[in-house]
């Protein structure tokens, strides 16, 4: 009996580290681009988790209607990813990297929303939502052009009507309804 | 023989006046409370000085981490709008490509 307490708790303890670090549903293993940071002209690279995005809010003024609604998005929200290249000229695409990200972009709760090619410019972009229970709980965007590269990654529950409140500021355009 | 014991006894433990220098010498000796009252007062003195010090340092530190939690906290706010404006930026691209693509086609479907 006192083994078997023993070993339950030794199990415990050694699986308490890996159920902790468990990222969060809708957060995806970035792959590391930093090959591409050399040839860059200007790199983003925004890591904000739970704790990073509670301290910004508190620097965000509810008074500003701007600041409150970008206040309002961030509070359910677990994570933001960012990770965009600017080129000078044609760049290499980390194809492998790239791909990586996409396999995890094929797991349940993910699905593709919007998928655009444009031959004639050379652009792509496909944006993936994970959805649990009818609930978003991330937002995935891989954007290729010619000069430039941006993964975007933002982690809990999105709230696309809240999106659509933004429009005009930032630049964020109109989103389709959601359904 | 006991009787002539008890006198040399007796003389030999008569009170005898010490006199008065003598006195003062040994109250001197025995009582020395003032000075050693400012000895301690002296060596106590420092208490409120680290005090003091103990104060000032807990003010700067706390200073100084507010002053680092506002830059933190101020940089995760540039941050968090510079990823608002990138994600915006790449869905405005996502539209605008979509728009650009389907723009012919709804011509051609309109028939005009």
């Amino acid at each position: 009996m006192g083994k078997l307490v023993g070993t339950l708790l030794v199990v415990s303890l050694v699986s308490l580290p890996v159920f902790a670090a468990a990222p969060p549903l809708g957060q995806l293993a970035l792959p590391s681009l930093e090959s591409l940071e050399p040839q860059a002209k200007d790199s983003v690279s925004i890591s904000l988790d739970a704790s990073l995005l509670a301290v910004a809010a508190r620097f965000l003024d509810s008074g500003q209607p701007e600041d409150r609604a970008v206040k309002e998005i961030i509070a359910g929200l677990q994570g933001v990813y960012v990770r965009s290249f600017t080129f000078d000229h044609a760049f290499v695409y980390p194809a492998n990297a790239i791909d990586s990200l996409r396999k995890q972009l094929h797991t349940a709760c993910w699905q593709s929303i919007m998928s655009v090619r444009k031959g004639n410019e050379d652009s792509t972009v496909d944006i993936f939502i994970c959805q649990l229970q009818q609930k978003a709980r991330g937002l995935a965007i891989i954007a290729v052009e010619p000069r430039e590269l941006t993964i975007v990654n933002i982690v809990g529950a999105i709230d696309l009507d809240k999106l659509h409140r933004l429009e005009g500021h930032f630049g964020i355009p109109r989103l389709p309804e959601a359904k | 023989m006991n009787e002539e014991f008890d006198e040399q006894l007796r003389r030999a433990l008569r009170p005898v006046d010490p006199g008065e220098a003598f006195t003062a010498r040994v109250l001197a000796r025995i009582s020395p409370e003032p000075r050693n009252l400012r000895v301690r007062w002296r060596r106590a003195a420092w208490i409120p000085a680290a005090l003091a010090a103990s104060a000032l340092l807990a003010v700067v530190g706390l200073h100084e981490w507010q002053q680092r939690q506002k830059e933190a906290g101020l940089a995760a706010r540039t941050q968090v709008l510079e990823a608002l404006r990138v994600t915006s930026q790449k869905l405005d691209l996502a539209y605008r490509l979509i728009n650009t693509s389907s723009r012919p086609a709804s011509d051609r479907d309109s028939g005009a």
